[in-house]
């Protein structure tokens, strides 16, 4: 497959893709070409769609219309196998291979060497060996997948698609839970690839590693194509305006500087077994404290350890200056302190509930703290009945709606009707639905971890101004995010992890993105790190 | 979307009116609903007449074989057990759980209050006690020791964390065991009237036919407090919460082993309540009653539209489920059918009413789409396409 064959023929043709979803149009009239042996980056804003594309090229879902070509001759792919056959393999975090097999069984999945009806074990490895090998991976053939970091992980299913043939890889957001390091080797690896003649589709929508990695770029915005033009053509600016319509300078709102109140959460000597040790902090009301830090530095594991959710967890929290004692996510929320978990899927939402019903989650209880005899007595004659969902253990559907309309006005969701499934929402609007629960939940105290992850540019706009807003009426609040810009601007000050660790505090003057790089990464320097104690693994070769 | 993104309001109108148009599968009973009257007028058209003598005036009259007062009685009797315990499975599997062990505990809860029955009962040591007193205590012992077990279920899912499948397969075994134990194997009959005659099997004449209807305004009752508290309840938003999503459940601060305790005690609750009515309707139970119910049991709450992954159920639908699968057994006499079909025909209208749920879920996430695509277009119109 030299690159010279098919200069003229394009390796993909999108002819007017179009997909829907529940609640969305993914994809309309969507039509462009790749160049064969060129690494093609899809980009857009959350919710542009370009996944969805990647995973109809790779067979995962069907177009509703229009066709793909590949190398001039038209396909429908019914399967992930058929795109596998015609040459297209996806490398998606999601999608992994069998995490339960080992990396070598994996890799030969497909055509396993065998002797009648016994698998050749040596055959098996060498063969292994050689896949891995042509990726420049040198974990262990024989390790089962399931243990490997997501990095190494990655690797595999590469070699695992270069070994069946594919010639066209899509990667879906490759480098989102990859370290530094990891990211930088994954670059390489693209480059080795194209040279090879793999074309690649590369979706992603971070600047740094489009412009390090592509050459070509398509830039989808709600849906529908904006633009398909060689990289040298355009900058970051030019390519944020495609994305969202406006320019770089408005990327984040400015924030609303204010003097913080007494101090809400404090926390002395937080450690915990193998995730962090030693953490201490303190917000006062109206300020944002900003967590930056590496994945795998323990900034989520502190999250969950204040909320109760880590039962080895030592060390003392103070609410507004009292000590508390939190075991559960129970006690914590009875105490107005709220978390939004940074997996909206797993930890947030109850996608077949509806909207309506999301919001209200947290607060169906009695604020009074009765119990079920207590609410027997007490209910009816009640002072605080007005601002209290329930009479005995019903629920007032009435009241119910006026709180949900109130917190969809306060925070600008956008949905079809309070009534539809939460599930159909978008990204966006699906985080401010569990914002709105700890609101509604009367928290004064928030912990949001990755507030704007998978959240399209427009909704992480209005996310960005309610945290201020939020600050401004006097919330503390925690903000963990992978995501520099949106620490440095956001936060009043900026708390950095390292290794399970503080590696120090930043006043908001002080936090460039220098200087929290270099907190983040040690002292040896902000590009490369190879943590020695770090829970995470460094990556193969 | 040029406007969202220039000027960014402090405060977004909601795009929508709030007041919105009431979600429209707010009945989701319909199909099933369809299928009862569909099976019902084809057991009526198909399954023929009877000569039936009158006692008094001594002459005979033809009738329909399946609407036949006394045939409908039985009907509705015999669903009666099913439907009580596939509604508190129903909230069991709600909670993404499974409760394997309703038709030990409907054994368990039939065998002590027997025992206790049989003790007040004309033979017993204690006849002639007062009636005032046998009757609760009868009802007490068998919806007492139907919660204690379902409770026992539900502390070893929460506390022992053993996935419910394992924990209730072995409860399964052990309450029948204890039945056998208690029982040495023997039955318990001779029950005060008070408690058979005149209470479950309290006869009510209508023409030629007796007609036994407390089962069936037990069931009714049971039905309607169960859907009541699952629409209304706080627990019964808790329990679709957690079944929908534990994790999301935790994070939120609700009390998610306290919901799973509960269902699991609801559930040996309802396989007391219609042990309890087996009691007075039969007057005897032994330690091989209930055998298999579980199944059947389970089968209803899966035709009637509850979910095995959690989030998704109706009390009403559990009903359904359980009258579909009786009159299919009932059908099976009325035609003349080859007893040893039955659990063919089960079988297969259960996965029938998996695959048409299926079909009706794709259907409903096609017209989702479809009104997505709507809300985009007029959005189109307002707004002019922006220019990159």
């Amino acid at each position: 497959m030299s690159q010279s064959l098919f200069k003229v023929t394009p390796a993909i043709t999108f002819r007017s893709i179009e997909k829907r979803f529940p609640g969305v149009v993914a994809l309309h009239g969507v039509s462009f070409e790749v160049n064969p042996g060129s690494c093609h980056a899809l980009m857009g804003e959350n919710g542009a769609g370009k996944s969805t594309l990647g995973k109809i090229l790779a067979g995962i879902y069907r177009p509703d219309a229009g066709s793909i070509e590949l190398a001039g001759v038209g396909q429908r792919f019914r399967s992930p196998l058929e795109a596998r056959l015609a040459g297209v393999a996806i490398v998606h975090q999601e999608l992994a291979l069998c995490p339960n097999l080992t990396v070598a069984e994996n890799l030969c999945l497909s055509a396993l060497p065998h002797r009648g009806p016994v698998v050749d074990r040596e055959e098996l490895l060498v063969q292994a060996q050689r896949f891995l090998g042509e990726v420049g991976g040198d974990c262990d053939p024989q390790e089962e997948l399931g243990t490997l970091s997501t990095g190494q992980t990655q690797l595999v299913q590469i070699a695992a698609a270069l070994a069946t043939g594919a010639r066209i890889l899509v990667m879906d957001e490759p480098t989102s839970s990859l370290s530094l390091a990891e990211a930088q080797r994954l670059a390489d690896l693209i480059e080795r690839l194209r040279r090879r003649g793999t074309t690649i589709l590369y979706v992603s929508h971070r600047l740094e590693e489009i412009f390090r990695s592509c050459d070509t770029v398509t830039v989808l915005r709600d849906g529908g194509h904006v633009a398909t033009m060689p990289l040298a053509q355009t900058d970051a600016d030019g390519l944020m305006r495609m994305m969202i319509g406006r320019s770089l300078a408005k990327y984040f709102p400015a924030h609303a500087a204010c003097a913080p109140g007494p101090e809400r959460l404090r926390v002395e000597g937080l450690s915990s077994p193998g995730k962090f040790r030693d953490v201490s902090f303190r917000i006062c009301a109206g300020e944002v404290l900003g967590v930056a830090g590496l994945v795998g530095s323990g900034r989520s594991e502190v999250a969950l350890g204040i909320f109760g959710l880590d039962p080895a967890v030592t060390g003392s929290v103070f609410l507004d200056q009292r000590p508390v004692l939190i075991r559960n996510p129970a006690e914590a929320m009875a105490l107005g302190l709220g978390l939004v978990g940074e997996d909206r899927k797993r930890q947030g939402l109850v996608p077949e509930m509806s909207c309506g019903e999301n919001v209200t989650l947290a607060s169906l209880h009695c604020p009074g703290g009765r119990g079920f005899w207590g609410r027997l007595v007490h209910c009816p004659v009640c002072p605080r009945r007005t601002e209290c969902l329930r009479i005995w253990d019903f629920i007032r559907l009435g009241s119910e709606r006026q709180w949900v309309a109130k917190f969809f006005r306060r925070l600008g969701v956008r949905a079809a009707s309070p009534e539809v499934p939460a599930v159909t929402l978008s990204g966006g609007n699906q985080q401010k639905l569990i914002l709105a629960r700890c609101l509604a939940r009367n928290c004064r105290v928030l912990i949001l971890d990755e507030p704007t992850r998978g959240v399209d540019v427009g909704a992480k706009a209005e996310i960005h101004r309610l945290i201020d807003e939020l600050a401004s009426a006097g919330h503390a609040i925690l903000m963990i995010s992978s995501e520099l810009p949106e620490v440095l601007n956001l936060s009043t000050r900026v708390l950095v992890m390292r290794n399970g660790r503080v590696a120090g505090v930043l006043e908001r003057p002080d936090a460039t993105p220098e200087a929290v790089m270099q907190l983040m990464a040690g002292r040896s320097g902000a590009s490369r790190t190879t943590p020695q104690t770090a829970p995470m693994s460094p990556i193969c070769n | 979307m040029e406007t969202d993104s220039e000027a960014l309001p402090a405060v977004m109108p909601a795009e929508s009116p709030v007041t919105s148009p009431r979600r429209r599968a707010r009945f989701q009973e319909t199909g099933l609903l369809g299928i009862v009257l569909a099976l019902g007028l084809m057991l009526s058209v198909f399954g023929g007449s009877l000569q039936v003598r009158d006692r008094e005036s001594g002459d005979t009259h033809t009738v329909n074989k399946f609407l036949r007062a006394d045939n409908l009685d039985k009907l509705a009797k015999n669903t009666s057990f099913f439907a009580i315990m596939a509604i508190g499975a129903t909230f069991v599997i709600i909670t993404g759980g499974i409760d394997l062990s309703v038709g030990s505990i409907y054994c368990l809860a039939a065998v002590c209050g027997a025992m206790v029955l049989n003790y007040f009962g004309p033979r017993g040591a204690g006849a002639g006690a007062s009636a005032v007193w046998v009757v609760p205590m009868a009802m007490v012992v068998c919806l007492g020791v139907g919660t204690l077990c379902g409770l026992l279920n539900g502390v070893g899912v929460v506390w022992l964390r053993v996935h419910p499948f394992v924990i209730t397969l072995g409860t399964m075994a052990i309450y029948r065991g204890v039945a056998f134990v208690m029982t040495k194997a023997q039955a318990f009959t001779h029950f005060p009237a008070a408690f058979t005659d005149g209470f479950i099997r309290y006869k009510v004449v209508w023409g030629s036919a007796n007609l036994y209807p407390v089962p069936l305004a037990i069931m009714i009752g049971v039905t309607l407090l169960a859907g009541w508290f699952l629409r209304r309840a706080v627990t019964g938003r808790h329990i679709f919460a957690v079944g929908g999503n534990e994790q999301a459940s935790l994070f939120s601060g609700l009390p998610v082993s306290g919901v799973k305790l509960k269902v699991y005690a609801f559930s040996g609750l309802s396989a007391g309540i219609a042990a309890m009515i087996m009691l007075g309707y039969y007057g005897s139970a032994s330690s091989d009653a209930g055998k298999g119910y579980e199944l059947d049991v389970i089968a209803a709450a899966v035709v009637g539209g509850a979910s095995l992954a959690g989030g998704r159920g109706t009390a009403l639908g559990a009903l359904l489920g359980a009258l579909i699968i009786q009159m299919i057994n009932n059908g099976i006499v009325i035609l003349n059918i080859d007893q040893n079909y039955s659990q063919i025909i089960i079988g297969a209208v259960i996965v029938l009413a998996v695959l048409l749920d299926r079909v009706n879920s794709v259907l409903r996430e096609k017209r989702l789409s479809r009104a997505a695509q709507l809300v985009k277009e007029s959005r189109r119109e307002e707004v002019c396409e922006p220019k990159p």
